[in-house]
């Protein structure tokens, strides 16, 4: 290929594993066990190529991270185009158009060598896990479908092509979770994915009307059509220049609601976290990329993603970082005391990911690098922690309760060790991953409960960008540095048609009182303080119950418990020296919060004007990680070189242990107020069905055959009747028209 | 008005249609006397000269007459459709044909490939003819060069007792038709006095009195056989009946033919009859009394066997078992689908005819209602032929399949023909390909978005609802009729489903023991993965078939393609 550019290169990224993917299935039975190659193969290739992506970019933004906007869009056709549509003289253009366009920015460009390069690891690890499947093909085809459509959700630069695969994401889970269906609960646990995952998929459908009623457009990047007129895109840098661009009020609040709602079905944030923990049927690599790494993050791409709506709507921001803390502290507190290892870490990607929400809500330009720096983080540790969990299922036999097996850091030294680094980062010890990243989402939010402490000044001037003083098109060049594809720079400025609206700028509108007032965030930061607490306790504790102890194996395992081959244990040790060192050379280098600043979607001045000077909270930083030391110290108490079918701790918690242990009860309440009504509802439906409907289609199926009918007789076969027939219709249609002549 | 004489631009613009027949002679000739055996391949050649041919006529708006012929947007989409769908059938039917030539089961004849290619050119040859006449009579002798050709295809395929019984059936019901057809062009020759197309449409939307008294004794006569005729080859109610029977007794490649092209000739008829009323620029004077009987009548008229097609057809097809026998009951109801985009049509122009001039305002939007409506009808047809085409290739690609048998039992029974849903069993264990392309042709039937058939149901829909769009629903109104018609339109779509995702259950959840020869020729199932391509690029790309059908539907009203293009798709502004 002669002309390898970034264009180009930004295709290759999902179209790989959608060859491999292909291929997996058209070759599957021929290659028998080693249907892992096309897969594998196309991933790693995909994961170069992002990677290249990711440090080319980040050589053009620059060391320093100017802020200003990066972004290179790729149409490669129209999808659906009604473009020359807009009726003569309609005062606003009303296109219709879904270009099948891929975008590349700085967060993009991270979370797809995130995606390619954890998917290719998993794949790697999978090769042994998976071997002997009757499905080794088909979990090959499954992944590498899985990687297509979550890094085109990531790369996509419209909303209906996102909806588009957001649905997908949605189907491969729902496969992948189902895997062993022969296996009820995984067939329960795929159905109950789906279902919950519906109703978030519907807030985003109905936030896709809205957003395109409200706009004109579905795009997120600016369009010039043929006459030269610019046609902003929803998250274009024309609007983001002007600071007025984004409708706030009751539409706009409703619009980030349901992005929200969407959000929280794909992330398992409450209320619609049930899923999560019951998706742990699937296979283990499985769980590790998409219920962990990659897939549950969508949501946390979403609303950075739209950060300039969220931005203009404080009331739907500080609804984001409630439901993110209240998630992280519910479901840190349900993992105190499960004793199934992956359901342990289930609900700590719940619990971290409630984090990322609760930092996005902040909505400052440090909210949301830190909410992806987490993210960036978390895909590695926790990762590394559910494939060092399927390690020991793997060598356990399939048993994966903790109180049946102990101090097996004798029999699987790598993996004891590797999964210890994973939850040293999860917990937030210096100088682990996690500690950088959750101290950044602390900072972010100890910045909005005490405002001035840091020097941060969230009440942005009133006058900074208010005013359309620059002309949009000035912006134009900017945005086609890396060869903007579907853009043509220096367009007119007076040919640009955009109607600005009128809405106070958030920024510049602090809301009195209510529900945005730094109390509120005071109550978030406590709350995100004692999960960081808990987290570490449950994390420790699941640690000295697996690898501490005299050393039990359960009879599933037979008398080889034995470490898992290089092919697991290789991906675990990347994982491990990723988790390890990345948080801290982020954080040191600031390399990832800069690069993500040029993002377009931050760099809108309403977000951009929140940015505070780097600096390390050395009070914040004491906090997190006192609370990091007393779980795991409460932890070693209860679990540290103890038998981990003894006594457990939850008999100090008293009348709160049946709750958590019953995860407060949500499962149920949905069954008795959803799940029930709705049987009822089906039983009738089903009666009607069986009783009326198809009495109805039985008596039409037998009224020819029994009472010989019109119908039947008509379709006689006979010649002659056709031809009566025929005539008399010719008739009856002639006499019809000269009545109604009459 | 007088019509220009016929010469030799006449001949030129005909050039497509006379390499169609030399193709045919040659077939013909050369099977007599040169000892031709592949007749299929001068038909792909044949078809392939005339397409160049085609890409050097006069295309886009431009309207040339010549004689009686009379080349326009419209007809040119009808060309590349005759031409492209024919390139198909002609795939599918020498797939057919290669099934015929090695077995000698019962049923299906051996050789006579020169001469079914010959007279399926002809057929083709005749189809573009109605396409372009602009002349009662050269309409009617393009019919009858599309039905008798039909005859003899039936005739030859199969020599059994139910092939004879189809072939038969289908000739007397034609012919019944095309009387039909007569006499209404015979009417509209004493309505227009001249045969001419145009000529007659001017005279009908003239205002002289006596035109008024004339439309009332003669237009309800004219209109209402001339839609029988134009039933007869939609297969729509009321001239309906035969399709199961003749598609049950002949081949899949015949079945594949009856099921488009005499489809698009229906379609063509029924758009220069309408056409006869509607002026053929917008700023024409507005219309008579008599061109606005003929669009009331005509509306009413295509809504009322729309709605009664469409559910007719899927009511049979719900409970049939047999293959074709289903397909035959589900191109039934397409024709009904159809007929919503005529109807809307004719009502919209109904619309602009009480217009008085002057109002460009208000000519502007109507316009868009009224190209909505057969843009959306000839769209809707292409996706369905490409749709129908490529499950008729996959079923003459596969043939056969082997009885159950097992050692026990005797000596192995003869194979048998697929003919049942049952038949079709497993068929994604044991010919994944045919089955993904079979369930990729029966969603997109189905009307399963993204793929064509859905694009083509929702334009069928959006431009029913954008009927009189600002008056209130109220009962009785027209709007009213035409959001009823959408709703039975999306009601018979669910309906459908059901069969179809039956025969996809079929494929996929159910087992067998029975193997599958796919015996049935590599042609057939070559066109069965180019209907399969053209499919996906129509999902990925729908918008350059639907420019297309803007242009062919724009053409219709003299309007500029230009404001086709805002067809149903277009989005109603909002107020801010």
């Amino acid at each position: 290929m002669p002309n390898l550019t970034p264009a180009t290169l930004l295709v290759l990224v999902p179209l790989l594993p959608l060859v491999g993917a292909v291929l997996t299935v058209a070759l599957g039975r021929v290659l028998g066990s080693r249907a892992h190659l096309p897969a594998v193969a196309s991933i790693a290739a995909s994961a170069a190529v992002a990677v290249s992506l990711l440090v080319g970019l980040g050589r053009e933004v620059g060391s320093g991270g100017t802020g200003r906007p990066v972004e290179m869009v790729n149409t490669l056709w129209q999808w659906a185009d009604v473009a020359d549509a807009t009726p003569a003289g309609a005062a606003v253009p009303q296109a219709f158009s879904i270009p099948i366009a891929l975008r590349l920015d700085p967060l993009t460009a991270t979370l797809l060598a995130i995606i390619t390069c954890v998917g290719l690891l998993v794949a790697i690890y999978s090769i042994g896990y998976m071997h002997d499947d009757p499905g080794y093909p088909r979990f090959f085809a499954l992944v590498a479908a899985f990687v297509f459509s979550m890094t085109m959700l990531v790369a996509a630069s419209n909303f209906l092509l996102v909806y588009v695969f957001w649905e997908a994401v949605g189907a491969c889970s729902y496969l992948l979770i189902g895997f062993w269906f022969s296996k009820p609960e995984a067939a329960r646990a795929a159905k109950k994915a789906f279902l919950v995952n519906r109703i978030g998929d519907f807030g985003l459908a109905v936030a896709t009307f809205l957003l395109w009623i409200t706009y004109g457009t579905l795009n997120f990047h600016d369009t010039i059509t043929a006459d030269g007129t610019i046609v902003p895109g929803i998250l274009g840098q024309v609007r983001l220049a002007d600071a007025v661009g984004y409708v706030g009020g009751a539409v706009g609040t409703a619009i980030c609601l349901l992005l929200l709602l969407a959000a929280c079905g794909k992330s398992a944030q409450l209320p619609l976290h049930v899923w999560l923990p019951d998706a742990m049927e699937g296979p283990t690599p499985a769980s590790a990329l998409i219920h962990a790494a990659t897939m549950v993050t969508a949501g946390i791409y979403l609303v950075a993603r739209c950060a300039p709506l969220f931005v203009a709507c404080p009331e739907a921001l500080t609804v984001v970082s409630i439901v993110g803390a209240t998630t992280a502290l519910v479901a840190a507190l349900i993992g105190t005391v499960q004793n199934d290892l992956k359901r342990v870490l289930a609900y700590s990607t719940i619990s971290q990911l409630g984090y990322m929400f609760a930092s996005l809500g902040t909505g400052t330009l440090l909210g949301f690098t830190a909410a992806i720096f987490h993210l960036v983080t978390h895909a590695f540790f926790k990762a590394l922690l559910f494939l060092g969990a399927g390690s020991v299922m793997h060598s356990m036999g399939g048993v994966i309760d903790m109180r049946r097996f102990g101090g097996l850091r004798r029999i699987m030294p790598i993996t004891a060790a590797t999964f210890l680094i994973g939850s040293l980062a999860l917990a937030g010890v210096a100088p682990f991953a996690g500690f950088f990243s959750k101290d950044e989402i602390l900072a972010a939010l100890h910045g909005r409960g005490w405002p001035g402490a840091h020097g941060e000044h969230h009440e942005a001037p009133a006058s900074g960008h208010a005013s359309l003083t620059v002309a949009p098109g000035t912006h134009l060049p900017a945005a086609s540095l890396l060869l903007g594809a579907s853009r043509g720079e220096g367009a007119p400025a007076s040919a640009i048609r955009f109607v600005s609206r009128a809405t106070a700028s958030p920024a510049t509108a602090p809301a009195a009182g209510g529900l945005d007032s730094p109390r509120t965030w005071q109550l978030l930061f406590w709350m995100s303080l004692v999960t960081a607490g808990l987290t570490a306790f449950y994390t420790f504790r699941a640690v000295f119950m697996t690898f501490t102890g005299p050393t039990r194996v359960p009879e599933e395992a037979g008398h080889h418990a034995h470490e898992s081959p290089p092919v697991m244990t290789l991906p675990l040790v990347i994982l491990a020296a990723a988790s390890a060192v990345s948080g801290w050379w982020l954080f040191r280098t600031q390399a990832l919060a800069s690069f993500l600043a040029s993002t377009p979607s931050l760099t809108c001045p309403t977000v951009a004007d929140t940015a505070v000077p780097h600096a390390f909270h050395l009070d914040v930083a004491l906090q997190g990680t006192l609370a990091a030391a007393i779980g795991i110290a409460l932890a070693a108490l209860g679990h540290l070189g103890r038998r981990s079918d003894g006594p457990q701790m939850e008999r100090y918690l008293g009348p709160l242990e049946p709750l958590f242990a019953n995860r407060f009860y949500i499962d149920q309440l949905y069954a008795a107020l959803v799940v029930k009504p709705l049987e009822v509802v089906a039983l009738i439906a089903a009666a009607f069905d069986r009783h009326v409907v198809d009495g109805l289609v039985d008596g039409i199926g037998r009224l020819p055959g029994v009472v010989g009918t019109v119908v039947r007789r008509l379709q006689s076969g006979l010649l002659q009747r056709y031809a009566l027939a025929g005539v008399m219709g010719t008739l009856l249609i002639v006499l019809a028209l000269a009545w109604g002549l009459r | 008005m007088t019509m220009p004489p016929t010469s030799l631009d006449t001949f030129a613009l005909l050039a497509p249609e006379i390499a169609l027949v030399v193709a045919a002679l040659v077939a013909f000739l050369g099977a007599a006397f040169l000892g031709l055996r592949s007749g299929w391949l001068v038909a792909l050649a044949g078809i392939a000269v005339a397409l160049a041919l085609a890409g050097g006529q006069p295309t886009g708006g431009s309207v040339v007459a010549s004689g009686g012929v009379r080349v326009d947007g419209f007809s040119t989409f009808v060309r590349w459709t005759v031409l492209g769908l024919g390139g198909l059938l002609t795939l599918v039917q020498a797939g057919d044909l290669f099934t015929a030539a090695v077995s000698r089961g019962p049923g299906l004849r051996r050789g006579g490939t020169c001469e079914e290619a010959g007279t399926f050119l002809l057929l083709l040859a005749g189809l573009s003819l109605v396409g372009v006449a602009g002349d009662l009579v050269l309409l009617f002798v393009g019919l009858e060069l599309v039905s008798i050709p039909t005859y003899i295809l039936l005739a030859l395929k199969r020599t059994d007792a139910r092939g004879q019984e189809a072939s038969l059936k289908y000739f007397f019901l034609s012919l019944v038709a095309s009387a039909f057809f007569l006499y209404s062009a015979v009417c509209l020759y004493g309505l227009g006095g001249s045969t001419e197309l145009a000529a007659i449409g001017a005279r009908l939307r003239s205002t002289e009195p006596n035109v008024a008294g004339m439309a009332t004794v003669l237009l309800p006569a004219a209109l209402g056989m001339a839609i029988v005729g134009a039933a007869f080859r939609l297969a729509a109610v009321p001239m309906h009946f035969y399709a199961p029977d003749v598609y049950e007794g002949t081949s899949p490649g015949n079945a594949a033919v009856l099921s488009t092209l005499p489809k698009l000739a229906g379609l063509v008829v029924l758009a220069r009859v309408l056409g006869l009323a509607i002026a053929p620029d917008a700023v024409a004077a507005p219309a008579g009394p008599a061109a606005q009987f003929h669009l009331g009548l005509f509306w009413q008229l295509a809504a009322v066997l729309a709605a009664v097609t469409m559910t007719v057809g899927n009511v049979m097809a719900l409970m049939q078992q047999n293959l074709r026998r289903l397909l035959a009951c589900s191109s039934i109801a397409h024709a009904g689908y159809l007929l919503v985009g005529v109807a809307v049509a004719a009502a919209a122009a109904a619309t602009q005819a009480t217009r008085p001039l002057g109002d460009a305002g208000g000519i502007e939007t109507r316009w868009v209602f009224e190209l909505g409506g057969m843009t959306a009808a000839v769209f809707y047809l292409v996706t369905y032929a490409l749709a129908t085409i490529g499950i008729f290739g996959a079923l003459a690609y596969l043939g056969h399949r082997w009885p159950e048998w097992t050692t026990a039992s005797g000596p192995r029974p003869p194979r048998e023909e697929i003919t049942t849903v049952a038949d079709l069993d497993g068929l994604s264990g044991t010919n994944p390909v045919a089955a993904f392309a079979i369930a990729l042709f029966l969603l997109s039937l189905a009307g399963i978005p993204p793929l064509p058939g859905f694009w083509g149901k929702l334009t069928l829909a959006a431009a029913a609802l954008e009927v009189d769009w600002n008056d209130p629903v109220a009962l009785g109104s027209r709007r009213w009729w035409f959001v009823g018609l959408a709703v039975v339109l999306v009601l018979n779509a669910a309906i459908a489903a059901g069969y179809y995702l039956r025969i996809i259950a079929a494929m996929y959840f159910r087992t067998t023991k029975r193997g599958v020869q796919a015996d049935g020729g590599l042609a057939a199932g070559i066109a069965m993965l180019a209907c399969t391509a053209l499919v996906l690029i129509a999902t990925l790309q729908p918008q350059g078939l639907f420019r297309a059908a803007s242009r062919a539907g724009a053409s219709l009203s003299g309007t500029q393609p230009q404001a086709a293009a805002t067809a149903a798709m277009r989005h109603e502004s909002l107020p801010r």
